[in-house]
C-alpha cells in the first residue's frame, strides 16, 4: 500500500493527486494523508506541493466536473476534517474511471466516497452560512473593523470573499484564532492573508471607538427586547446558534 | 417652552412680539409658549420687569436606547424576520449586498432568529386593534424614530454585521398616508443619502395613497401587507378599523407591479427594481374561531391568487385584557402554528392541496401526527410505495422524505439500485419511512399495512398517554366510544329493564 504524505492545503492535496497519477499506482490500493500516522505494511511516499500540478489538476477536475462539482470539491476540500484528502481522491478517481458527466458526480452517492466527500463539503458550506451571519466586526479608534472567529472547517477565505462585496469601502481585517491566519481588506483595494499571529498582536492594543460600546450596548438591548416572553425557547435558540460561536459575539459578552 | 408669568411696565409688547401668546389669564399674566433658547435669552435680560410664576420645558428628549427599546417591544409581534429572495452583489462603492438563502445573524431567546433591525417607525397608532399592543387604548410608553435615527442605526449595526438589513413597520400616525409618507421618506434617505444596498422590507399601510406604496416598492426588496385575521368577520369583530378590502387592494397593487415590473425588466434591463424580493403577509392564529381547513383555504388562495412568497402564522400572543379574545390557558396555541407551518411547506413544496389535507369534516389537524403522516394514514391505498421506481411526487408524499432527500433519490437511483441501508445515508428518516415504501419489492421488517398499528408506531409513549387521557383520539368519534357503553349491566338494572321499570 502507498501512502502519499502531504500538508493540509489544497496546493498539497492536488499535488499529491497529480503524483499518484503520473505513478500509475493501483488506486485501491492508494491513500493520501494529511498527519504522520504510521500505517502497517504502507510505504510512504512524501510529497512537496507544487503550484504548477495543482493548478493542473483543478483545471482538469473543472472541465471533467463542471463548476457546480468543482465548487463541491473546493468545500469539501476546505473541510476539518483529516480524511477528507483521501475522501477526496477517490471521489475524483471514481468520477474519472466511470467518466462521469459534468455535473452529474455528486449524484453518485451510492459510492462510499463521493458520499462522504459531499457530506464533508455541505459541513463546511453549512458553517460557512453561519460564519455570514455570526461574524461580528469592532470598530477601532482608527476606524477599522476587526472581528475573531474561531472556525472548524477553512472558511476565512470564502468570509473574506462575502464580505469584501459587501463591504468594498470599509478597511476590515478577520482573524481565524485556530489557524493563526489574520486577513485584511484596505479600503477599495483587494484583500489579502497573513499567517502568524504577529498582525493580530498590533491590533489587539488598539482601543475601541467612541461609538462602538455604544452601539454594543444597544444591540444587546434590542435582542433583549426582541424577543417575546411567552414564546421562550432556550432549547431552540442553542440549535440555532451552538454555544461555540458565542463567545465571539457581541451580545453573548 | 411654556411660561406663565407675570408683566410689567412696557415691556409686554416686547414679549408679545418675540413669542406666541397661548392664553390670557389677567391683565398681567399670560401664559407664553416659544422656543426654549430664545424665551430663556428674553427672561435674562427683562428680568426686572418679568416674574416667572412657572416653567414648563418639555419631556427630557428620550434615549436612543430607550426608544429602540419601546419600538423592537412593539414590533416583535410581527413575525416576518426573512432577508431570503433576493440576490444583489455589491456596486463596489456603497455598502451592502444581498444573499439569495438569507442570513441569520442571531437568535433570540425565543429561538425565533434576528436577521433583520426589526422596529416600528412609531407605535403611536389611532387604531385600536384588540389584540394589539400598541392600539389607541393601551397606555403605553409611546416614541417615535426620525428618519435620520432609522437610518444611522440601520447602517451602523450593518457595519458591525449585526444584521441583515432594515424591516421596517409602523403604528398609524394621524393618517395612513402621513404613516407612509413617514416610512417613504425613513427608505428614501437610506437608499439615496446614506447609499445602503443591503435587504429592506417594508410594510404598506393600508388605506395609504397608492402612488405612495408604488414609489416605496421601487426602493423595497420586500413588501407586506398583514392580513391579521384569516376572515373577514374576525377582522370586523377584532379590528374595527381595519377592512377587508383595504388590506387586499395594497397587495393586489403589489403583485400587479411586481408582474409588471418583470415584463419591464425583460425588455429594460436596467429598470428599476419593483418589490424583487416579493410579497408577504401574516395572520393572527387562536384570536378568532376560524378552523385550520379555513385558513388552510385562505392561505392556499393567497399563494394562489396573489402570488405570494410567505403566509406567515403568528400564534396570539394575549398581551391585552379584553372580553373579545380567547382566554387561551396554556399560552400562545404553538403546537397549532407549527402544524400549520408544516401544511403551508406541503403546500408550497410538496405539491399537495389544502383540499387533501383536510375538510370541512375534520377542519383541525391532529395534534400527534404531522399533516403529512395524517395524510398518508388516511390513504394507505396508494402504499408502500417502491423507492426504486416512484415518480417524485409520490416520493415527496411519503412520510420522513423531504425535498432534498426526493432529489438525492432520483439522482442516486440513476448510478445504482437503493437498498435501506442507502436511504439512511442518504438521509431518510426510517423511523417514519419504513411504515410506507419497500426498496426493490421488499419492506424493512415485515409491518402491518393497518392505520391502527402504523399510528401505535409513530407516536411516542409518551403521547399516546396524553393523548387518551382527554379521550382524543385520531379516529372519527362515535357515541360508543364512551366507557358507559362497554360495562356490563348489573344485575338490578337488567332486572329493571326486563319488568320495563325503567
Amino acid at each position: 500500500m502507498y501512502i502519499y504524505r502531504c500538508e493540509e492545503s489544497m496546493e498539497g492535496i492536488l499535488t499529491a493527486i497529480y503524483n499518484i497519477y503520473e505513478d500509475r499506482r493501483a488506486f485501491v490500493d492508494t491513500q493520501i494523508r494529511l498527519d504522520d500516522e504510521y500505517i502497517l505494511f504502507g510505504e510512504d511516499v512524501p510529497v512537496q506541493g507544487e503550484r504548477e500540478k495543482a493548478e493542473k489538476v483543478s483545471r482538469t477536475l473543472y472541465r471533467k466536473f463542471g463548476p457546480m462539482d468543482y465548487d463541491t470539491i473546493c468545500k469539501a476540500l476546505a473541510s476539518w476534517s483529516p480524511d477528507k484528502a483521501n475522501v477526496v481522491f477517490h471521489s475524483i478517481r471514481y468520477g474519472l474511471s466511470a467518466s462521469v458527466a459534468p455535473g452529474r458526480l455528486f449524484q453518485h452517492l451510492s459510492d462510499e466516497n463521493v458520499l462522504r466527500a459531499s457530506k464533508l463539503a455541505l459541513n463546511a458550506a453549512r458553517e460557512f452560512q453561519h460564519l455570514q451571519g455570526f461574524v461580528r466586526f469592532e470598530e477601532l479608534e482608527n476606524g477599522i473593523l476587526f472581528s475573531r472567529i474561531k472556525p472548524k472547517n477553512h472558511v476565512l477565505q470564502g468570509l473574506m470573499e462575502h464580505f469584501s462585496d459587501r463591504f468594498p469601502m470599509e478597511n476590515f481585517c478577520i482573524y481565524d484564532e485556530g489557524r493563526e491566519q489574520f486577513a485584511i481588506h484596505p479600503a477599495g483595494k483587494p484583500w489579502f492573508l497573513l499567517q502568524g499571529d504577529i498582525a493580530v498582536k498590533q491590533v489587539e492594543h488598539i482601543p475601541h471607538s467612541t461609538e462602538e460600546e455604544m452601539y454594543a450596548a444597544l444591540f444587546k438591548h434590542f435582542c433583549h427586547r426582541i424577543a417575546i416572553k411567552e414564546r421562550e425557547n432556550y432549547e431552540l435558540q442553542r440549535n440555532m446558534l451552538p454555544i461555540r460561536f458565542r463567545e465571539y459575539m457581541t451580545e453573548w459578552k | 417652552m411654556l411660561v406663565e408669568m407675570q408683566v410689567h411696565g412696557f415691556f409686554m409688547c416686547i414679549l408679545l412680539r418675540n413669542s406666541n401668546v397661548c392664553a390670557i389669564i389677567d391683565k398681567r399674566t399670560f401664559v407664553l409658549f416659544g422656543d426654549s433658547s430664545k424665551m430663556q435669552e428674553l427672561i435674562t435680560y427683562e428680568k426686572k420687569n418679568i416674574s416667572i410664576i412657572e416653567s414648563i420645558t418639555p419631556q427630557q428628549e428620550m434615549s436612543l436606547m430607550d426608544k429602540l427599546g419601546i419600538l423592537a417591544d412593539s414590533a416583535k409581534y410581527d413575525v416576518a424576520c426573512t432577508s431570503s429572495g433576493v440576490e444583489r452583489k455589491g456596486n463596489g462603492k456603497d455598502m451592502g449586498n444581498c444573499i439569495k438563502g438569507g442570513i441569520c445573524h442571531s437568535f433570540s431567546g425565543d429561538g425565533r432568529c434576528i436577521s433583520l433591525l426589526k422596529i416600528l417607525q412609531t407605535n403611536e397608532c389611532i387604531y385600536d386593534c384588540k389584540y394589539c399592543i400598541n392600539r389607541r387604548s393601551n397606555d403605553v410608553p409611546r416614541a417615535i424614530f426620525s428618519p435620520e435615527e432609522v437610518c444611522t442605526l440601520t447602517m451602523e449595526f450593518y457595519r458591525r454585521n449585526y444584521i441583515e438589513g432594515l424591516f421596517l413597520s409602523s403604528g398609524i400616525v394621524q393618517s395612513p398616508n402621513y404613516t407612509m409618507e413617514l416610512i417613504y421618506q425613513t427608505v428614501y434617505l437610506l437608499r439615496n443619502k446614506y447609499r445602503f444596498n443591503g435587504y429592506i422590507h417594508v410594510k404598506a399601510i393600508p388605506g395609504a395613497d397608492p402612488q405612495l406604496i408604488r414609489l416605496t416598492g421601487f426602493l423595497a426588496d420586500r413588501m407586506s401587507v398583514n392580513l391579521e385575521l384569516p376572515t373577514a368577520e374576525g377582522l370586523k369583530e377584532l379590528a374595527p378599523n381595519k377592512h377587508r378590502k383595504t388590506i387586499l387592494a395594497p397587495m393586489r397593487q403589489i403583485q400587479n407591479g411586481i408582474t409588471a415590473n418583470k415584463d419591464e425588466i425583460v425588455v429594460y434591463k436596467n429598470a428599476p427594481r419593483f418589490v424583487s424580493g416579493g410579497q408577504s403577509t401574516q395572520m393572527i392564529i387562536g384570536a378568532t374561531p376560524e378552523s385550520d381547513y379555513q385558513i388552510m383555504n385562505v392561505a392556499e388562495s393567497l399563494y394562489q391568487k396573489f402570488d405570494l412568497k410567505r403566509v406567515f402564522y403568528s400564534a396570539c400572543v394575549k398581551v391585552n385584557e379584553d372580553k373579545a379574545l380567547p382566554a387561551l390557558p396554556g399560552g400562545p396555541p404553538l403546537l397549532r402554528e407549527h402544524r400549520l407551518y408544516q401544511a403551508d411547506w406541503l403546500l408550497r413544496f410538496y405539491g399537495f392541496k389544502a383540499s387533501e389535507l383536510l375538510d370541512e369534516k375534520r377542519p383541525f389537524f391532529n395534534v400527534m401526527l404531522d399533516p403529512k403522516e395524517d395524510w398518508a394514514v388516511r390513504h394507505l391505498e396508494v402504499f408502500p410505495i417502491e423507492i426504486n421506481r416512484a415518480p417524485y411526487e409520490m416520493l415527496l408524499r411519503i412520510p420522513g422524505v423531504g425535498v432534498k432527500s426526493a432529489q438525492r433519490i432520483m439522482m442516486a437511483r440513476r448510478t445504482a439500485n437503493l437498498t435501506f441501508q442507502d436511504l439512511k445515508k442518504i438521509g431518510v428518516v426510517l423511523k417514519r419511512a419504513l411504515y410506507f415504501i419497500t426498496c426493490n419489492g421488499r419492506m424493512m421488517y415485515p409491518t402491518k399495512l393497518e392505520e391502527d398499528y402504523i399510528v401505535r408506531n409513530l407516536t411516542t409513549d409518551k403521547d399516546r398517554i396524553k393523548f387518551g387521557s382527554d379521550g382524543m383520539t385520531y379516529k372519527q368519534m362515535s357515541l360508543f366510544d364512551s366507557g358507559s357503553f362497554t360495562a356490563e349491566p348489573s344485575q338490578r338494572s337488567l332486572l329493571a329493564s326486563v319488568s320495563g321499570q325503567l
